[in-house]
């Protein structure tokens, strides 16, 4: 009997691992991410190219794509607009699985931060950089419940607020290039 | 189950999973959900 279930458990990780190697090969080199793996350079879709866009048009929009040059990789992820400005966040920063599968998050705080993002088809270019001022997050935490905690109660917007102050999810701030 | 036998098993399966997930896209994407609520109910 512990033979038998031995091997269930050797063939059930034995998959997991074949989903893993399998996922991340076949979507590395793509245009674009999947749902959960990393995909290669957004190459489809119009370059973005004029003055800065009024990013209210984002509160439509669930999921982006964003793109990291270095390491040139790119993934789905959060959109919020607030105050004039466009945010996208990182969150599970402080677990294990988390620094695993937020790498990008780091990488972004380390490096140049460019990054591109395509948004509805249109590809825009920008400089990520990671915002912890408290006036800030307090309008970003609040579009972050808003369009994904099921409401921006005073509960929630605390919630997020207490999750960035701890460090346990990031904000980035998808600035202009030239800036 | 003997080594053997176990192993060809394994060999199939993981064949079949592969090509599963390079060529049936629902049947991936269905995967990669379980993943992600998998990541999102356990990362933190």
């Amino acid at each position: 009997m512990l033979r038998v279930t031995l091997q269930i458990i050797g063939l059930l990780l034995l998959l997991l691992a074949t989903t893993i190697i399998t996922l991340r090969l076949a979507h590395q080199d793509a245009d674009g991410p999947s749902i959960l793996f990393p995909g290669g350079a957004l190459i489809s879709g119009t370059l973005y190219n004029g003055p800065e866009p009024d990013w209210r048009f984002t509160d439509d929009i669930p999921i982006i794509e964003l793109q990291l040059e270095d390491p040139l990789s790119s993934r789905r992820i959060f959109v919020m607009e607030s105050d004039g400005k466009v945010y996208v966040p990182s969150g599970y920063m402080r677990s294990l699985l988390g620094r695993i599968w937020k790498e990008w998050a780091f990488s972004a705080e380390a490096g140049d931060g460019l990054a591109v993002a395509r948004i509805d088809g249109i590809r825009y270019q920008r400089r990520l950089i990671r915002v912890t001022e408290p006036d800030v997050i307090a309008g970003v935490a609040a579009k972050l419940a808003q369009k994904y905690a099921g409401g921006a109660t005073p509960e929630t917007v605390a919630e997020v607020s207490q999750s960035v102050a701890d460090g346990d999810t990031w904000i980035f701030e998808m600035a202009p290039r030239l800036r | 189950m003997r080594t053997k036998n176990y192993l060809l098993l394994c060999a199939a399966a993981v064949a079949c999973w592969s090509l599963a997930l390079l060529y049936i896209p629902a049947f991936a994407d269905t995967v990669e959900q379980l993943m992600l609520l998998f990541l999102s109910t356990n990362a933190g």
